[in-house]
């Protein structure tokens, strides 16, 4: 019983020597603190030139704000469609067969089959919903073309939530594709009819034909 | 200052008030300013324990942090809570506020450097600081908020439960000066560490860690913050404060830690005294004795952000059932200890030489462990020596 | 002679606004002055039908949901919603070696990184703030490499069904090796700073004293199981992914500093285990062979109707998922059976007659995260 009366002032003691120990060695010791605005996070180069500390900067395949390389987007709505929370909006409208280039010039190829991509409709809207958006990847995973992708950007502050909606297709591209489209679906129209045309000809000529014969 | 006063063609009367009234601004200037800035070195210094910075911005180092907190405070509504006790409620801080500036009245800045050198300086000291704990009991009690009331409750079992002890560490001193008054107790102790009152025996060495103890628990300081228990008790008594108020509290908190230190310094570490040959230097004696206070201050401020917090009962069990057994066999064994060797001196300084190269050995193997402890820390991660370049 | 003074209790609210819950939980107290008599737990404050969501999405874009299940160890959520959906699929033996390695290291990383906050969140409701912040400190080096594979810090997404989304670098793997050799020394440390502190023990000793009994009574899980000395963990008992090919042991309560099964013993079960999921991460890093990382999975798929219940070892405990399957494109029922859970649940048994200081150290040794709490 004494004993223990005794033990428990000594472990006091000591227990209390050691932590102190402990905080005061902590305050000579490097700062893990980083003074973000100041210190350039985005890579670990950039991350190195003012900060001491033994953190990371980002890294390249950092999960930031979604972007779209509009030249390669097919507007195949993939992404829309794997997206868990619907922040993906896109219409498109039927445009002239393309094959979408990268910035060298040389054709994209899909991801998965390895061939080349193929272009037959435009975006007339492509709205990323920021303030849905929980930047979890499968957009950027199942692109085929790799248009859409996370960016290094994480400063999303804006006034309100309708600044938020990132829009990649401007009015102007708009109206230029609708217009095509409606360009593109008189022609069908015209062609179609100019078939039709065509084939009734060859139908009457042919029961001419037939009426000749007999 | 009446003197200057009078000359200029007022009253007697008149003037005295006045250079109260100057004098008492010029102490509470002080005292504000010692607490705000401690709040920042406090925070400051808890940052680098805990490898961040702390304040940093406002000014330089974050210097002018606690202007700039307490600019914020004064601005901040001032709301009382539905079904207080209002008279109580806006009266509370103040209490705290005079159990801690009365001490000023008898404050040794340096030796020989007090408003007023009391013959019961010491009981003075402790009476003063007592109200402390009306302050807190009036909060907690008018606040209309049980956790408040929880807060105030805990403050004044474990006020009244510490004062004791912290008396009957307090009476070895006595016995060894012979005397309450700050300034006699100063002037028996030298400059050298082992003529300073805490080396003197073992038993000083033990009513030094008593009244230690005992006073960061009047100071309500970690590990005995148990009033203001944060992750208990919300904020304990002061849950319901807002703005001034609250920084009125906040200030005779940390004006307290300087008052803890202060008092320490004075009785158990030898005050502001210098050798014979610099005596005469009062700005050089008043500047040793705020060294000695920095350091018990950083003692405490160091000691909270190391040490977990006591439960209510278990805080009971220390005073009762250690500190107070402790502080009386201190006495009974100072009081033995200075009969049998009063007439012979020699044993006594070799005592007391003995405790401080003790003290000193405890000292040494601290920074051992120091260093060791750095060293686990410094092991590196992340290091450029672990990338492995990309063929 | 009975007293004549009519006492009543006090009913105090704990929560959602206090510190010590923040928000999520709340606790109806029923005290006698400062010992509770009645404790009256009130979960649902972050309910967000995580599982009446997973009938209106596909099998894959839940998976980033199971991050939000438990924030704290992401990826041992992903981990066993994963497993699961391959086992109903039936092809749990097709997912490549390598892949198993990458989601053992990850999900014990998670396992050291959700135990760190767990007993630093413990220090930190006794008062002791810096032991917190070190164990933080040592948390972000875990976030920083799983940014490094994943780019994400907190929910990862990194675990997908058929392997793991990203290979990772051997840059990777050696700053692991060195991340752990750096934080070994520093959890012997930080013992040394808190869990061996006098002040320390004598809060979480003898205090709420779970039985192994009462322990199975009650349904406890994990390291709280563990803590009351029944030797059961998943790991070792159900064992899954390549958790056979390595060595570690389980730790259990044993009454270090009282009695078994008080706070302190699941306090330390934790810290062990942090230092057995160091011995396996060594282990896998040795072991890791090369090779694929994922296997053929559809974009979208369709498992075969039918249902399973599969479970893992996450740091709060048994993890179980039941899943249903009609055979289309999203689970027709989704359960998940979290450890948090049946901790609470045995709150109101222990806390009877402690004080308040004791209720948050309760809450504290049980690791209660509200998220999973409440799904």
């Amino acid at each position: 019983m004494m004993g223990a009366y005794f033990q428990n002032i000594k472990n006091g003691f000591t227990t209390v020597f050691e932590g102190m120990s402990i905080t005061f060695a902590t305050m000579f010791v490097r700062k893990e603190t980083v003074q973000y605005p100041e210190v350039d996070i985005t890579s670990n180069k950039t991350i190195a030139e003012k900060y001491k500390g033994s953190l990371m900067g980002m890294p390249d395949n950092y999960r930031g704000v979604l972007i779209l390389e509009n030249g390669l987007c097919t507007a195949c709505q993939i992404c829309q469609r794997t997206c868990p929370i619907d922040c993906i909006a896109i219409e498109n409208a039927k445009c002239d067969k393309t094959k979408p280039t990268d910035k060298d010039g040389k054709p994209v190829l899909n991801r998965f089959t390895q061939k080349e991509a193929i272009k037959t409709r435009a975006l007339t809207r492509f709205d990323i919903n920021i303030a849905k958006c929980m930047f979890c990847g499968l957009c950027e995973a199942a692109c085929p073309t790799g248009a859409i992708h996370h960016t290094k950007q994480f400063e999303m502050n804006r006034e309100c939530q309708e600044d938020l909606v990132l829009r990649f297709v401007s009015d102007g591209e708009k109206e230029i594709a609708v217009k095509r489209a409606e360009e593109i679906e008189a022609e069908a129209e015209a062609k179609k009819a100019a078939k039709a045309e065509k084939e009734k000809e060859a139908k009457e000529k042919e029961e001419q034909e037939k009426g000749a014969e007999e | 200052m009446d003197a200057t006063l009078i000359s200029l063609g007022l009253n007697p009367m008149p003037a005295k008030i006045i250079s109260m009234v100057i004098i008492c601004l010029i102490v509470l200037i002080a005292f504000v300013t010692i607490g705000g800035v401690l709040t920042v070195v406090e925070r400051r210094i808890s940052g680098f324990m805990q490898a961040r910075l702390g304040p940093n911005r406002v000014g330089p180092q974050g210097s002018l942090q606690w202007l700039a907190d307490g600019i914020k405070l004064i601005l901040k509504e001032d709301l009382i809570p539905d079904g207080a006790d209002r008279t109580l409620f806006k009266i509370a801080p103040y209490f705290c506020l005079i159990g801690v500036f009365g001490t000023m009245v008898v404050f040794p800045w340096g030796s020989g450097v007090m408003v007023a050198d009391l013959n019961v300086g010491l009981f003075y000291f402790i009476s003063i600081t007592a109200l402390v704990v009306f302050g807190v009991l009036m909060a907690g009690w008018s606040s209309n908020n049980k956790w408040s009331l929880l807060g105030g409750m805990r403050a004044a079992a474990q006020i009244v439960s510490y004062e004791i002890p912290v008396g009957m560490g307090l009476l070895v001193p006595i016995l060894f000066s012979g005397t309450l008054s700050m300034g006699g107790i100063m002037a028996v102790q030298g400059w050298a560490p082992w003529e300073w009152i805490v080396f003197q025996s073992p038993f000083t060495v033990m009513s030094f860690c008593i009244f230690f103890i005992g006073s960061l628990a009047e100071a309500n300081r970690t590990p005995f913050d148990l009033p203001e228990a944060e992750s208990e008790l919300v904020s304990g008594y002061c849950t319901e404060y807002t703005g001034f108020r609250y920084a009125v509290f906040f200030l005779s908190e940390w004006a307290n830690l300087f008052v803890l230190g202060g008092l320490t310094t004075a009785v158990f570490l030898g005050g502001g005294n210098l050798p014979d040959f610099l005596a005469d230097y009062t700005f050089l004696s008043v500047l040793v004795y705020m060294a000695k206070v920095s350091v018990i201050i950083f003692v405490v401020i160091w000691l909270r952000w190391t040490l977990p917090r006591f439960r209510i009962d278990q805080l009971m069990n220390l005073s009762w059932k250690y500190l107070l057994p402790g502080a009386f066999v201190a006495f009974l064994g100072q009081a033995i200890y200075m009969l049998i060797t009063q007439h012979i001196p020699a044993v006594q300084t070799t005592v007391a030489v003995l405790m401080f190269l003790v003290f000193v050995f405890i000292l040494i193997r601290f920074f051992i462990r120091v260093r060791v402890n750095m060293r686990e820390q410094q092991i590196p991660v992340n290091s450029p020596a672990s990338d492995v370049p990309l063929t | 002679m009975t007293s004549a003074l009519k006492t009543e209790y006090l009913t105090i609210n704990m929560g959602p606004q206090h510190p010590s819950t923040h928000g999520v939980i709340r606790f109806i107290l029923k005290t006698d002055g400062e010992i509770i008599h009645e404790c009256d737990p009130d979960v649902g404050y972050l309910h967000r039908g995580i599982e009446k969501l997973a009938e209106s999405i596909t099998w894959q874009g839940f998976v980033p949901y199971t991050d939000r299940v438990d924030y704290v160890c992401a990826m041992n959520s992903n981990l066993a919603y994963c497993m699961a959906v391959e086992k109903l699929m039936g092809m749990d033996s097709e997912i490549p070696k390598r892949a198993e390695y990458i989601r053992v290291i990850v999900s014990e990383m998670n396992r050291i990184s959700s135990h760190a906050v767990a007993i630093g969140a413990a220090d930190m409701d006794m008062g002791a703030f810096t032991p917190f912040i070190h164990f933080l400190r040592e948390r972000e080096h875990i976030n920083d490499l799983f940014e490094m594979i994943c780019g994400a810090r907190l929910t990862y997404n990194y675990i997908c069904i058929g392997g793991v989304n990203a290979d990772v670098s051997p840059t990777f793997l050696s700053k692991t090796a060195e991340f752990l050799d750096h934080f070994e020394p520093i959890v012997e440390q930080i013992n040394r700073l808190i869990s061996y502190n006098q002040i320390f023990i004598k809060r979480f000793a003898d205090v709420a004293i779970v039985p192994p009994k009462m322990a199975i009574d009650y349904n406890l899980v994990g390291p709280n199981l563990r803590g009351s000395g029944v030797k059961f963990d998943i790991r070792k008992d159900k064992p899954y992914s390549i958790y056979p090919e390595v060595d570690f042991n389980v730790p259990i309560g044993t009454g270090r500093a009282g009695t078994l099964g008080d706070c302190y013993d699941r306090y330390m079960v934790r810290v062990e285990e942090i230092n057995e999921s160091i011995k396996i991460i060594r282990q896998c890093l040795k072991q890791i062979p090369d090779g694929e990382t994922k296997a053929i999975v559809k974009s979208s798929i369709k498992p075969p109707k039918g249902h399973i219940y599969f479970r893992t070892e996450t740091p709060r405990g048994d993890t179980g998922y039941f899943i249903v399957s009609d055979g289309k494109t999203s689970p027709a029922r989704l359960k998940i059976r979290t450890g948090s859970f049946t901790g609470m649940s045995i709150i109101p048994e222990i806390a009877r007659g402690v004080f308040i200081a004791d209720l948050v150290a309760i809450i504290g040794s049980l690791d209660v995260v509200a998220p999973e709490l409440d799904r």
